[in-house]
C-alpha cells in the first residue's frame, strides 16, 4: 500500500514531542518523522532520528579545487607574458601565495554554499505538505504513515493535543 | 547579559517583518533623497570619465588621493560585518543575534561602494577588465600577479562572494517566513528564494553548522581582504613611510575598530526607525561598546608601532614624510583630530556604563570613530606622496576638486539607500536567530534569591 | 525525564565538581607530594644545576665582554621571559570574558608569577651584555658607521635601555605576584583551617584579613579586573621594549615594525600551550579529572587555533614585505635569518609552531580531547624554542652593530656544549620553581570553581538534556 503523509501542528513543544513518542511507539518508524519548526531548536529536543551528513567533505574538495584553479591561473599568466616586473622572478612565489589563498577560499566557501544546500535537501521542487502556521511557532510532527492508518494516525496526533490535522487532499 | 523578554513567534514576525510588510510614510521620500545624491555622483562620474582625472585634484607626485582614501575607509567598514558576525557566533555569544545580518550585510553593501572607487580612479574604467581578469586571449596580454594591485581583485572578489553567499544562505530560513506570509507576485519570488524550506530538523541542523562552517572560513578572508589593501601600500619601497611590516595587521585592526563602530551606529538607527526596541537593546550596544575598547585598545598599540619603527631607523626621508604628518601645517591639525577622534575620545566615553547605553553618546562616538579612520587613511596615503623625493621633477600639493569630495559623499549616500532598500525587501535582522535564542534561554539558574540569566547551549 | 532524555555530550566533556569537597580536596593534594612529582622536581633540580655549571663554564671562559657568545643564554632568558610573563594572561583575559571554561586552568596561569623572580634574575647578566647605543669607535666623517645605532630609544633617554628594560621586568613580576595573591586569597583563607605547619603560618599571613564578605568579594573582582587590565598593556609593553632592545637594534639595518606583536603572539601561543600540558598532566596523573572537563581543552583549543594562523599571518606580512623590496639590505636579512643562514631553524620553526598544531587542532574530534591541545602545546614549544634561537642567537652574531645595514650574511652559531648546559638549566629552573610553587599554594583556583559550578548545570529542554551556562552580569 502506498504511503501517505499526515501533519499535525501543535502550539505546545512539549505536546510535539509527546506526539512524536506516541507515533513511534504506535509503530511508525523514526525514519517517517520529521518535525518542521520555525526556529532551531538544539538537536534531540523533540527525541528526533540522529541527522547524518557530509558536509564537512565539501570545504575540502572545494579548497582543493580551488588551490588547483589559482595555481594554474597565476603560473600559466606568468609563463603566457614573461616580462620581469619588479626585479621578481617570473614565477613569483609569494605573490602566487597570495591569489592562490584567495582561489582556496573561495573554492572551499562556494563548495560549502553548495553543500549546505544539497545536504539540505534543496531546493524541493515538490512542495509536501505544509501550513504557513508553522513559521508563526507552531510545530509541525510530520508523518508517512500507509493509507490505511491515517485514521488511527489522526486519532494520536489529536490525542497528543494538536491544535490541526492535515492530511492530502 | 539576557534582558529582553520573550517574544511569541508571531509578535517577532510582526515587528521584523514590518519593514519589508509594510512601508512607512518617510522611506519612498528618504530613498529618493538618497537616490538623487547617487545620482548626481553618477554624472560627475560620467564627465570624469570624460574628461579625465585632470577635473580632480590629483597632480605629480600625488596620484592617490580621495578616492583612494575612500576606498580603503569602506573597504574597512565592510570588515565589520563578518568579523562581528563570525567572531560573535564562534565566541557564541548570545548577544550578537540581532546585529548578525545588519553587519554582513553592511559588508556587502561596503564592498560593493569600495570598488567603484578604485575602478573610477583609474580614468578609463573598462581597461581595468584586462588589467584584473585573465580573458585577452586574442592579444596575449595577461594580468601581471606580481602587482599587488591585481591582489586586490581576488581578495575582494572572493570576500564579496563568500560574504553574500554567507547572507543568502541564512536568508533562507527567512525566506520561508516571508513565503508564508505574502501574496500574488512577491509571494512567487519569496517561494522561489526559499527553496522549498519546511524547517525540518535536517535543515535546521545544516543551518547551523553552515553558519559556524562559513564563519570559520570568512574569517581567514577577512583578514586577508585589508592586509591585501595594505599591501598595495606596503610593497612599494619609494613612498616612504609606506613600506612598514606591521601594515597588514594594523589597517585590519583598523579596519575593526571603523566597521564594528559603524555597525553599532546602523544598529542605533534601525532600532529607532523600525520601533526595534525589543530586538536592538541597550545590552547590545553595551556589548558593542566594550568590545570596540579593546578593539580600539589594540588598533592604538598598532599605530604606536607603525610610527615608532617609521621613525626607528632614523632615515631622512622617512623623517621627512612623518614631519609632514606630525609637524608641518596643514596635516599637523589632521593628525590632532584624527588620533583623538578615533581614540581619546570614544574610548574615553565608553569606558563608562552609563555612556555605553546611552544610543546619543554611542551614536557621537561610533561617528566620531569613523571621522577619525577617514582621516588615518588620508594621512597614510597623502602625506606619503606629498614627501619631495630625488626624482620627482615637479612638486605639488593636494586639495580635492569639489567633483572628488561630491562623489566621496555620495557614497555615503549609496550604501545608505541600498541598506534601505534591503530593508523593504529582506529582514534586517534574523528572524530564527531572535527566535532560537528565545527558545535557549533557561529560567532554572538560581542562586539564593536571583535568577541569573541563562541559556541552553549545544556544544 | 523521558527515556529518550539523552545527553548529547561524552561523558567527560563537562564535569560539575562537588563544591563541598573542592577545598579539602585541593588542600590534600597541595599538602602531598606523589611519586612522580619527587621525579620531576629532581630532574629539574638536576637541569637547574647544570645550567649553572653552564654559566659559570661560559663566564670564566668568554666573559662578559663578548656578547656574542652569549647568544644561546639570550634565546632561553628569551624564552622563559615571553613564556612565562604572557601565561598570567590566559587566567586575565578570559576572566574579562567571562569565559567559564577558564576556571579550572586559571590558577596554572597565576601561578607562573612566581616564575617572573627567575625572568629578573637571567635578565641581570644582560644589562652587563647589551652593547652601548652609542658608538664608543665612532669616527665623524668614516662611511656606512652611525653614531649612534637603531634603537627605540631616539635621543638615548638615561638608563636607555638596560635601566628601563630591566625596571619593565621587575614590574611585570610584581604586578603578577600581586594578581596571583587577590586571587589566592580565599582559597588559603579557606584552606588555612586544614593546613598545618608552616602551611597554617603562611596562609595565615598571606589572608588573615580575608572573611570573604560580600564587600571583599566586589573588591577582589574589581581588583583583578584592573590589574589584569593593566598587567595586559605592561606585557605587551615589555615584549616590545626586550624584542626591540635584544633582537631587532643587534642586526644592523633591521627595521621591523611587525616584531613586537609577532613577539607577543609567539608568547601567547606558547603560554597556553604550556598552560595546556600542564592542565593535561594534572588531570591524567595527579587526580584533578574531575575539575578538567574536556571541554577546557575544547574551547581553549579553538583559541590556539586560531593563535596558530596569527602567528603565521604575522610571519607572513613580514617575509612579503621585506621580499617585495627588493631591496638588499632587506633581502640580506631575509637570507640571514630565514633563508640561508637559520634557515633549517626556520623551516623546524614554521613546522612546529604552525604546520603541526595546526594539523592537529584543526580536526574537531580531536580538539575535544585532552590529549590533542597538549600535543599540539608541546609542538608549540619546540617551535617558540627555536624561534627565539634564530632570533636572539642571529642577533648576537649580526656582526657589527653601528653599521648602517647588513651587507653581507653572517654564517650561523651553533650551540657548544655550555649553551645547551644554559638552555637546559633555564628550562630546568622555570620547571623547579613553579612545581614547588604548586606545592605551596593551590593549583587549582577553588572559589572560581565554586563559584563555576553556581552557574553551570545539566537541564532537560523536551527531549533532549543540555549543558545550561548563566553569565552574570
Amino acid at each position: 500500500m502506498a504511503k501517505s503523509p499526515i501533519l499535525g501542528l501543535f502550539k505546545d513543544a512539549n505536546a510535539a514531542a509527546d506526539a512524536g513518542d506516541a507515533l513511534k511507539s504506535s509503530g511508525v518508524s523514526e525514519n517517517d518523522i520529521d518535525f518542521l519548526t520555525d526556529a532551531p531548536y538544539p538537536e534531540g529536543a523533540f527525541g528526533e532520528r540522529e541527522e547524518k551528513h557530509r558536509l564537512y567533505l565539501f570545504p575540502f574538495i572545494g579548497a582543493t579545487l580551488g588551490l588547483s584553479a589559482a595555481i594554474l591561473l597565476t603560473s600559466m599568466t606568468q609563463l603566457a607574458y614573461p616580462l620581469v616586473t619588479g626585479g621578481k622572478p617570473i614565477l613569483a612565489l609569494p605573490a602566487m601565495a597570495v591569489v592562490s589563498y584567495e582561489g582556496t577560499m573561495l573554492g572551499a566557501i562556494l563548495f560549502t554554499c553548495l553543500g549546505v544546500i544539497f545536504e539540505s535537501r534543496l531546493p524541493k521542487l515538490k512542495s509536501g505538505l505544509y501550513d504557513t502556521r508553522i513559521t508563526e511557532g507552531y510545530i509541525g510532527v510530520l508523518a508517512s504513515v500507509e493509507d490505511g492508518d491515517l485514521d488511527q494516525t489522526r486519532g494520536i496526533l489529536n490525542q497528543a493535543g494538536a491544535d490541526d490535522v492535515k492530511t492530502e487532499g | 547579559m539576557q534582558e529582553g523578554r520573550v517574544l511569541s513567534a508571531e509578535q517577532v514576525n510582526r515587528d521584523l517583518l514590518r519593514s519589508i510588510l509594510e512601508t512607512p510614510k518617510w522611506f519612498w521620500p528618504v530613498v529618493g533623497v538618497l537616490g538623487l545624491i547617487v545620482l548626481i555622483a553618477a554624472i560627475i562620474i560620467g564627465y570624469m570619465i570624460n574628461r579625465g582625472l585632470g577635473i580632480t585634484g590629483l597632480n605629480r607626485p600625488i596620484f592617490w588621493g580621495f578616492f583612494i582614501t575612500n576606498f580603503v575607509f569602506w573597504i574597512g567598514i565592510s570588515h565589520a560585518g563578518v568579523m562581528l558576525s563570525a567572531i560573535l557566533r564562534l565566541a557564541k555569544a548570545e548577544w550578537r543575534r540581532p546585529a548578525t545580518r545588519a553587519a554582513e550585510v553592511l559588508t556587502i553593501f561596503s564592498l560593493m561602494t569600495a570598488m567603484i572607487m578604485p575602478i573610477i580612479h583609474t580614468g578609463r574604467p573598462w581597461r581595468i577588465l584586462y588589467w584584473a581578469f585573465p580573458y585577452d586571449f586574442a592579444r596575449g596580454i595577461w594580468p601581471n600577479v606580481r602587482t599587488p594591485l591585481i591582489w586586490d581583485p581576488s581578495a575582494i572578489l572572493t570576500y564579496l562572494t563568500s560574504s553574500t553567499l554567507f547572507v543568502l544562505i541564512a536568508l533562507i530560513p527567512d525566506f520561508a517566513v516571508l513565503r508564508d506570509r505574502t501574496t500574488g507576485i512577491s509571494h512567487r519570488i519569496y517561494a522561489l528564494l526559499a527553496m522549498g524550506w519546511e524547517g525540518n530538523a535536517r535543515q535546521w541542523k545544516l543551518q547551523i553548522i553552515a553558519g559556524v562552517l562559513l564563519s570559520a572560513l570568512i574569517l581567514p578572508v577577512f583578514v586577508s581582504v585589508h592586509s591585501i589593501v595594505s599591501w598595495d601600500f606596503g610593497m612599494a619601497v619609494a613612498a616612504k613611510s609606506w613600506h612598514s611590516t606591521v601594515f597588514a595587521p594594523y589597517f585590519v585592526v583598523g579596519a575593526v575598530h571603523s566597521g564594528v563602530s559603524a555597525v553599532a551606529f546602523v544598529l542605533i538607527l534601525l532600532r529607532w526607525m523600525y520601533g526595534w526596541q525589543d530586538y536592538i537593546r541597550h545590552e547590545h550596544i553595551d556589548g558593542l561598546g566594550r568590545l570596540l575598547v579593546v578593539v580600539a585598545t589594540g588598533w592604538f598599540y598598532f599605530f604606536v608601532m607603525e610610527v615608532i619603527f617609521g621613525i626607528y631607523g632614523r632615515e631622512a626621508d622617512e623623517i621627512a614624510v612623518r614631519s609632514l604628518q606630525f609637524i608641518q601645517e596643514p596635516f599637523q591639525a589632521w593628525t590632532i583630530i584624527f588620533i583623538v577622534t578615533t581614540y581619546f575620545i570614544p574610548v574615553a566615553l565608553w569606558l563608562t556604563r552609563r555612556a555605553r547605553r546611552n544610543l546619543w553618546i554611542m551614536s557621537a562616538a561610533c561617528i566620531s570613530v569613523n571621522i577619525g579612520m577617514w582621516l588615518e587613511r588620508y594621512l597614510i596615503i597623502v602625506p606619503g606622496l606629498a614627501n619631495r623625493t630625488g626624482f620627482t621633477f615637479s612638486w605639488n600639493s593636494y586639495v580635492p576638486s569639489v567633483y572628488e569630495a561630491i562623489i566621496v559623499g555620495a557614497t555615503f549616500a549609496f550604501v545608505s539607500m541600498l541598506l534601505l532598500l534591503f530593508s523593504r525587501v529582506f529582514p534586517l535582522v534574523p528572524l530564527y536567530d531572535i527566535k532560537e535564542g528565545d527558545i535557549l534561554k533557561n529560567e532554572s539558574v538560581k542562586i539564593g534569591r536571583r535568577v541569573v540569566p541563562a541559556t541552553f547551549r549545544e556544544d | 525525564m523521558s527515556s529518550h532524555s539523552e545527553s548529547h555530550y561524552p561523558h567527560d566533556m563537562w564535569v560539575f565538581p562537588d563544591a563541598q569537597s573542592t577545598t579539602q580536596d585541593v588542600a590534600g593534594k597541595t599538602a602531598s607530594t606523589p611519586g612522580i612529582l619527587k621525579l620531576g622536581l629532581a630532574i629539574a633540580g638536576v637541569l637547574a644545576i647544570l645550567g649553572v655549571v653552564g654559566f659559570v663554564l661560559r663566564m670564566t671562559t668568554d666573559g662578559f665582554s663578548d656578547y656574542g657568545a652569549w647568544g644561546y643564554y639570550a634565546a632561553i632568558f628569551s624564552y622563559i621571559f615571553v613564556i612565562t610573563s604572557s601565561a598570567p594572561l590566559v587566567a586575565v583575559a578570559f576572566r574579562l570574558t567571562k569565559s567559564h571554561w577558564r576556571r579550572p586552568i586559571s590558577r596554572i596561569s597565576e601561578l607562573f608569577a612566581l616564575v617572573g623572580v627567575v625572568n629578573v634574575i637571567l635578565y641581570i647578566p644582560l644589562i652587563y651584555l647589551l652593547p652601548p647605543i652609542n658608538n664608543p669607535n665612532f669616527v665623524p666623517g668614516m662611511h656606512g658607521e652611525l653614531q649612534i645605532r637603531k634603537t627605540i630609544w631616539m635621543e638615548v633617554p638615561f638608563g636607555a635601555p638596560h635601566l628601563w628594560d630591566f625596571l619593565g621586568i621587575i614590574s611585570l613580576a610584581v604586578l603578577s605576584l600581586v594578581i596571583l595573591w587577590v586571587s589566592v586569597v580565599p582559597d588559603l583563607a579557606e584552606a588555612r583551617s586544614s593546613a598545618s605547619g608552616w602551611r597554617n603560618k603562611l596562609y595565615a599571613l598571606l589572608a588573615g584579613h580575608w572573611y570573604g564578605t560580600k564587600k571583599q568579594w566586589i573588591h577582589q573582582k574589581i581588583s583583578l579586573a584592573l590589574l589584569g587590565a593593566l598587567y595586559f598593556m605592561m606585557v605587551v609593553f615589555v615584549h616590545f621594549l626586550i624584542v626591540s632592545d635584544f633582537a631587532m637594534s643587534l642586526i644592523p639595518g633591521w627595521k621591523d615594525s611587525i616584531l613586537p606583536p609577532l613577539y607577543t603572539v609567539t608568547g601567547f601561543q606558547s603560554a597556553l600551550s604550556i598552560i595546556l600540558i600542564i592542565a593535561f598532566t594534572m588531570r591524567k596523573w595527579g587526580g584533578y579529572e574531575k575539575y578538567f572537563g574536556t571541554s577546557v581543552f575544547w574551547s581553549a583549543s579553538k583559541i590556539q587555533i586560531g593563535l596558530t594562523l596569527l602567528w603565521t599571518y604575522h610571519l607572513f606580512a613580514f617575509f612579503i614585505t621585506l621580499w617585495y623590496g627588493r631591496m638588499e639590505l632587506e633581502q640580506n636579512i631575509l637570507r640571514y635569518l630565514m633563508f640561508e643562514s637559520y634557515s633549517w631553524i626556520f623551516w623546524l620553526n614554521v613546522i612546529f609552531i604552525f604546520l603541526v598544531p595546526f594539523w592537529i587542532l584543526v580536526w574537531n574530534p580531536v580538539r575535544k580531547t585532552a590529549w590533542g591541545p597538549a600535543l599540539a602545546g608541546i609542538s608549540i614549544l619546540i617551535g617558540n624554542l627555536l624561534f627565539q634561537i634564530r632570533m636572539f642567537v642571529g642577533a648576537f652574531n649580526a656582526g657589527d652593530i653601528y653599521h648602517l645595514g647588513l651587507f653581507k650574511v653572517p654564517p650561523p652559531v651553533f650551540p657548544d656544549l655550555w649553551d645547551v648546559f644554559i638552555v637546559l638549566g633555564g628550562i630546568g629552573l622555570v620547571a623547579f620553581i613553579y612545581l614547588i610553587g604548586t606545592r605551596i599554594l593551590p593549583a587549582l583556583a577553588v572559589w572560581e570553581v565554586k563559584e563555576g559550578a553556581m552557574y553551570q548545570k545539566m537541564d532537560t529542554l523536551y527531549r533532549g538534556e543540555y549543558l545550561v551556562l548563566a553569565k552574570p552580569e
